[in-house]
């Protein structure tokens, strides 16, 4: 009886042995992208503009994502929403220096639910969004130092002189569009988002664009992750860069990549 | 007057019983196993017949035909258990007052502790107690409960030779004093013959005699069943 | 000498004040249950067992979300509240609330060993004795368990103190209201720079879990067993 049980557990071994180098043969690429990137990416995923088979796509905070890949998560690329994230996540080691090229960009808007009465604008100070806010309401908006939606919405604010008053009244999230949702769902009044974000939602309406020299450029900045870096990832980075791509991007509300400033 | 008529069913074992008796003192007589602890139970409501009727002094604790089914704490009874059950956490003052009924007489507490000379140790808990001492604790808070009848389960059992004697002792006094209904578990013949008026015999859970304690004392059945209980007195 | 900074602080006094609020919320409803569990028996006892269990098994995201549609302004519940002026939604009563679901099913599973581990054949003579059952189960039964009181008090606690998923979900953060010191280490964590600042929360939120297990295991293993019943 004991003979057979070692052959079974061989075969077993071998089995799975086999199994796991199928798997891993056949493994499709992971793209750690940041929250806002969801629809689009998704999308261009299911339509197989990003290669077959299609890409297995990771969203959260930018912030998030970038600290996960500094401690050897197992991304193939990254797509940050802002420069600082990817800036450390290269400080770390992390990225394929080389092959960093800036995405996408994208515009803050200030939102409200599709069916809310108020139009407010953000030409007359921090007293309309108060007064849109009432008693009880709050400013749904991204982490402020941590999510990149969240700290440039902070710096237009500031620069609009509007942060200080805001900030109490403000109701922060782990990411993007989480701020999104909850404007959704009717649980705040306003909210600061992407403008991709905003059309992506039926549900939202648009009530004004943040400036954007009111913050620093957003810019979507996407690399290859160190040790994964091989033809099929460069093949998958062309496509995301392609004018097929963009198209989608566009449609989704994002803008061409910002120019670099240095 | 005690009236018994019950059916019982408890697993494997069944029940049945039927007997009325108004002797004052009565033992439920009978090896272990037989029936009797069951019976106490189901007067005192912890456990429910299947039909019948458990009356004492005409006032019905339980009645299947008569929809009545009194919950334990409204038979008022006084149950002594085999295992003593005192309330580990309070001391032995607090546990012989728990079952006490607020209008009562700070000399009936008295007398009690005097009767079943438990003054010594009121400020202690039961853990640093004998097996005597937790016995007659045990009945005085069922005493102090001023209760309608008094159950006693197999009060001498466990009991090593010198605290039997000690509470065999109490409860002798106990019934010279008070005039309380009492209805008696035993296997123990001569606890019965101290204490009882009326004996009724159970065996394999029916009903096998019931009669006055001179006549089970003489009887050849009484003594009979005295061999029995004693060898087949298992746990 | 200052340990933490202000905001720190702040968060740490939050994350007290939340879950000893969500904790003695919780205890009453948990208690009720946890006897329900013990002590009687009713049809469909088994689903109602899985249904207390739930936040324990459940995401905590989706526990959040879930409470955010219940409680959350314009939801079943949080419609009502809003009227009466006491909505909960992004406020530190909100944060309570969702460290208290949280930490519950725990509070019931400990409480109800604690009961259970009492023996019957007391609670039955206090019954002979005339108690009726609250006397019964404050007299006796809760009394006698005490120490798996505790020990389900400590480690709701600690539950209800390390609290995040549910509550970023429910009420966000909002410092000062709803910034608990888990979501707080959760920022710092994710800000260049704020290493040194999480690795202070991080020991904090150590010490606090080690104080509450060893509670929890001084309560349980001298409580011991209480003479088990034949």
């Amino acid at each position: 009886m004991r003979r057979i049980q070692r052959l079974v557990a061989c075969v077993m071994v071998v089995a799975t042995g086999a199994l796991a180098a199928a798997m891993a043969a056949a493994a499709p690429p992971t793209i750690f992208a940041a929250a806002s990137l969801e629809p689009a990416l998704d999308q261009l995923a299911h339509d197989g503009a990003l290669g077959s088979p299609a890409p297995r796509l990771v969203f959260a905070a930018s912030s998030a994502l970038a600290r996960q890949i500094e401690n050897g998560a197992p991304a193939d690329v990254f797509i940050s929403a802002d420069e600082r994230w990817m800036d450390d996540v290269a400080r770390h080691g992390a990225i394929v220096s080389s092959t960093r090229t800036d995405l996408l960009g994208n515009v803050l808007v200030l939102i409200a639910s599709a069916d809310a009465h108020a139009t407010v604008g953000l030409a007359h100070g921090p007293a309309p969004l108060l007064a849109a806010l009432g008693k009880d309401g709050r400013l749904a908006i991204a982490l402020p130092d941590s999510v990149p939606a969240g700290i440039y919405a902070k710096q237009a604010l500031t620069e609009l002189g509007m942060w200080q008053r805001l900030e109490p009244r403000m109701a922060m999230t782990r990411d993007v569009r989480a701020a999104l949702n909850l404007v959704v769902l009717g649980q705040c009044p306003l909210g600061i988002v992407y403008r991709s974000d905003a059309l992506s939602e039926p549900r939202v309406k648009v009530l004004a664009t943040l400036p954007p020299a009111s913050h620093k450029p957003i810019a979507y900045p996407v690399a290859i992750v160190t040790g994964h870096d091989d033809a099929a990832m460069r093949t998958l980075l062309a496509a995301l860069e392609s004018r097929q791509a963009h198209e989608v991007f566009r449609r989704w509300g994002f803008d061409a990549p910002p120019r670099r400033q240095h | 007057m005690i009236e018994l008529d019950l059916a019982l069913q408890r697993g494997e074992f069944s029940l049945e019983l039927a007997l009325q008796s108004p002797a004052r003192a009565l033992a439920l007589f009978g090896p272990s196993g037989c029936g009797k602890t069951s019976t106490l139970l189901a007067i005192a409501g912890l456990l429910c017949p299947r039909r019948g009727r458990i009356a004492i002094d005409g006032h019905a604790l339980f009645d299947a035909d008569g929809n009545v089914d009194l919950p334990p704490a409204r038979r008022n009874l006084g149950v002594v258990f085999q295992d003593a059950r005192l309330f580990p956490h309070l001391s032995v003052r607090d546990n012989l007052r728990y079952g006490m009924p607020h209008a009562v007489v700070k000399d009936a507490f008295d007398d009690v502790v005097q009767l079943l000379e438990l003054s010594a140790f009121l400020k202690r808990k039961p853990g640093q107690l004998s097996g005597g001492q937790i016995r007659r604790v045990a009945i005085g808070r069922a005493l102090l409960r001023q209760p309608q009848a008094l159950l006693l389960d197999e009060p001498l059992a466990n009991l090593h030779r010198e605290a039997r004697a000690e509470v065999l002792e109490h409860l002798r006094g106990l019934k010279r004093g008070f005039a309380l209904s009492t209805i008696l578990v035993s296997h123990q013949a001569d606890e019965v013959i101290a204490l009882a008026d009326s004996v009724a015999l159970i065996e394999d859970g029916r009903l096998a005699a019931l009669e006055s304690t001179e006549a089970f004392k003489s009887s050849s059945a009484g003594a009979g069943v005295l061999v029995a209980a004693n060898a087949c007195a298992t746990g | 000498m200052h340990l933490l900074t202000p905001a720190e602080t702040v968060a740490l006094a939050l994350s007290f004040k939340v879950s000893l609020v969500g904790v003695a919320c919780s205890l009453p409803v948990a208690v009720g249950c946890a006897w329900l569990l013990a002590r009687t028996r009713f049809f469909g006892k088994p689903v109602f067992e899985g249904l207390l269990l739930l936040p324990l098994i459940l995401p905590p995201v989706v526990t959040g979300y879930v409470l955010l549609i219940v409680f959350g302004h314009h939801g079943a519940i949080g419609r009502l509240l809003d009227e009466a002026g006491l909505s909960i939604a992004f406020r530190w009563t909100g944060a309570a609330l969702a460290a208290a679901v949280m930490a519950f099913p725990l509070l019931v599973v400990a409480l109800r060993n604690a009961f259970e581990s009492v023996d019957r054949k007391l609670e039955n003579a206090a019954a002979t004795l005339g108690a009726g059952a609250w006397r019964v189960f404050f007299g006796i039964t809760l009394p006698l368990s005490a120490r798996g009181l505790v020990a389900g008090l400590a480690l709701a606690f600690a539950r209800a103190f390390g609290e995040f998923g549910a509550t970023i979900t429910f009420v966000s953060s909002i410092p000062g209201q709803t910034r608990t010191l888990p979501i707080a280490l959760y920022e710092l964590i994710s800000t260049p720079g704020g290493e040194s600042g999480a690795l202070r929360l991080t020991l904090v939120a150590v010490v606090i879990a080690v104080i509450a297990s060893l509670i929890a295991a001084l309560m349980l293993l001298r409580g011991g067993t209480r003479e088990a019943e034949a």
